[in-house]
């Protein structure tokens, strides 16, 4: 069973009375361990599908399965529970709540999902904010980070609760090349390590390279689907 | 709970704003507190000048007098024998009997001539009955069977008077036929009570008798009672007048101070009112506060949308720190309430500074006003503070939790 199925995917945004299609039919599988990059010229509608796939929208024609399940047509409250225990998301900028710690920032997203005891989500946070290599920021407030700092602790904060699928929406664009080779290497190593699947978008060929599958979307239309390695 | 501890801290972001719509609250509140003291306050001194100086607890009067007691009739008087004023006076919780003879008359200095209300005492019960003598600023009370009245300095300073001045009642007897009776001024007064002050003429009562040709007769008896007790000597009273075969009524003095206590039923209006313009100013506050955080927080609601979080959670986030924002504002207003309230209370708070003579409007004070103690505003105010902002924030709050999560997240 694939991670993740798309079937004639369609999006469809109204604009007045002007229809503006984002998605035309995007036939799309993705397993589990993937680490795969979404490009396009702007506009071809690589967001759309990422929120599509992230369950943060629904398509208005075709089908979306995660993990066998149809995530397409479920109810507002069952798509946030899907989101809430299967899929984290690393936006552009970052999206980290500023009155909260690098350290509360992550502990945040397990609170919704894990109830058990203090210590073990201690552990787990610190453990997650050290393989991103943010041991000893733990109380920095998002202010007194850099943005890669910045940018770690939100992929932190995607990955502490163990999601299948890791959802970024070109995670390095507000970073300068140093510190977007760095996250990324942070996201393969993850995906390394604990198998958790990575789509993410980007403009950026430097940051391309480091993808297994590159997924060239044009028009809202997957033009090309290529794997490497 | 992670969502209680993030309102919590949100309530550290937007310091200046948090702080002013805190203020705001903080300060409607003090007014309600403030308000509601002065209020209290003055309703305490009212019923307090009018029982000390006026009517005393209770008043012991015929139904048909009772009726007709504001044109001053000299009909249906009380003609008692001594032996039941005493066991009037001899009555569990019965402090002083006083009877009064109340008519209508003008004074008369020899040029001008002013209506004032005679009132005929023996000043030696009048005592047990009212704090009036202890308000002699010049002179002294009259003894029965003198040709001497006390009257008010304002009374006196209106016509031109001072001791030792004669004057000259002109009324109309019971038969009504006219008569006068012609006094030498032997004491002024400046009670409390505005309306004593103003408009009476205190004569003995048995001259008083003798010039309306009353025979022994009075209009009332003044009885007073220990505070509060006034509704159970009443009835006891009443059962004992009943026993005696004597049609005589007892009457708190609640029921002579019926204008009073309607401006104190206004005065709860007033104060419905102004805890309405209080509710509305906090509600507004919050509101305004949830909306403006709502729109500021846009991209970081989208972001707790991705993280899978369901609509009402958010909406507590919200709920947590505007309820927040109400506690605090709900304390600061008690706290300077508190303030304002002792300030007043012990030091009070004269009109006649600002010019203004209240008695004018129908109110008995004369001095200050001084504030009095409801603690139960103090709480009510608060408990409603925490109500309103967790009520008022709901709608906004939802109205951000719902925002569309991919609009929320590229908001920009």
């Amino acid at each position: 069973m694939s991670l993740l199925e798309l079937k004639g995917v369609k999006k469809i945004y109204q604009q007045g009375k002007i229809e503006v299609p984002a998605l035309r039919g995007v036939d799309l599988i993705v397993e589990q361990g993937e680490f795969s990059t979404i490009f396009g010229p702007s506009g071809s509608g690589e967001t759309t599908l990422l929120n599509m796939i992230g369950c943060l929208d629904t398509p208005t024609e075709g089908e979306i399965r995660l993990n066998g399940n149809k995530v397409s047509d479920l109810s507002r409250k069952a798509l946030a529970m899907t989101r809430r225990f299967n899929i984290g998301f690393v936006f552009q900028s970052y999206n980290l709540i500023p009155v909260l710690t690098a350290y509360e920032n992550v502990e945040f997203a397990i609170r919704l999902i894990d109830h058990t005891s203090e210590l073990k989500i201690k552990e787990r946070v610190l453990q997650i904010l050290e393989e991103v290599g943010l041991k000893g920021l733990e109380n920095r407030r998002p202010n007194e980070l850099s943005g890669g700092e910045s940018q770690r602790v939100a992929i932190a904060r995607a990955l502490v609760k163990e999601p299948k699928l890791v959802l970024a929406d070109e995670p390095t664009a507000n970073l300068d090349s140093k510190n977007a080779t760095d996250v990324v290497k942070i996201m393969v190593k993850m995906n390394k390590e604990l198998g958790t699947t990575f789509i993410f978008s980007t403009h950026d060929p430097m940051v391309m390279e480091y993808a297994h599958r590159y997924i060239n979307l044009k028009d809202g239309m997957i033009s090309a689907d290529e794997r490497r390695g | 709970m992670f969502s209680f501890k993030l309102g919590l801290k949100n309530l550290t972001r937007q310091k200046r704003r948090n702080v002013i719509t805190i203020m705001v609250i903080a300060f409607a509140f003090f007014g309600y507190l403030f308000m509601d003291s002065v209020m209290g306050g003055m309703e305490e001194m009212s019923f307090s000048n009018i029982k000390n100086y006026d009517t005393g607890n209770i008043q012991v009067a015929y139904p048909e007098y009772w009726e007709d007691r504001e044109k001053l009739p000299l009909e249906n008087l009380i003609y008692l024998n001594q032996d039941i004023v005493d066991s009037i006076k001899n009555m569990d919780g019965i402090l002083g009997v006083s009877p009064e003879l109340r008519f209508k008359a003008n004074l008369n200095n020899g040029i001008d001539e002013t209506v004032v209300l005679g009132l005929g005492i023996s000043p030696e019960q009048y005592n047990e009955v009212f704090a009036t003598q202890n308000y002699i600023i010049e002179g002294s009370m009259f003894s029965p069977g003198e040709s001497k009245a006390v009257i008010g300095v304002k009374l006196a300073e209106l016509m031109d008077l001072k001791i030792n001045d004669y004057i000259t009642l002109l009324v109309r007897t019971k038969e009504d036929t006219f008569n006068t009776i012609d006094v030498e001024i032997t004491g002024l007064l400046n009670t409390p009570n505005p309306m004593i002050n103003n408009g009476v003429v205190f004569v003995p009562l048995d001259i008083a008798q003798q010039a309306l040709n009353v025979d022994n007769g009075f209009s009332l008896l003044a009885l007073k009672t220990a505070s509060g007790d006034e509704d159970k000597i009443g009835k006891v009273l009443m059962d004992s007048f009943k026993d005696k075969d004597l049609e005589l009524q007892a009457y708190s003095w609640r029921e002579s101070a019926e204008s009073i206590i309607a401006l104190s039923t206004a005065k709860k209006g007033g104060i419905g009112t102004i805890l309405s313009v209080v509710l509305l100013i906090g509600m507004i506050g919050i509101i305004n506060n949830v909306i403006l955080s709502a729109l500021e927080r846009t991209g970081e609601i989208g972001m707790m949308k991705a993280l899978g979080m369901r609509e009402w959670e958010i909406v507590f986030v919200f709920m947590v720190e505007a309820t927040g924002i109400g506690i605090l504002g709900g304390l600061a207003g008690c706290l300077i309430g508190f303030a304002g309230v002792g300030l007043m209370a012990k030091y009070g708070f004269g009109f006649n500074v600002m010019g203004i003579d209240i008695s004018e409007y129908g109110i008995p004070i004369l001095d200050k006003i001084y504030g009095t103690w409801n603690y139960p505003a103090f709480s009510f105010l608060f408990i409603l503070s925490v109500t309103v902002a967790l009520l008022s924030s709901i709608v906004p709050a939802y109205w951000a939790a719902h925002k569309d999560p991919v609009k929320a997240i590229y908001h920009r």
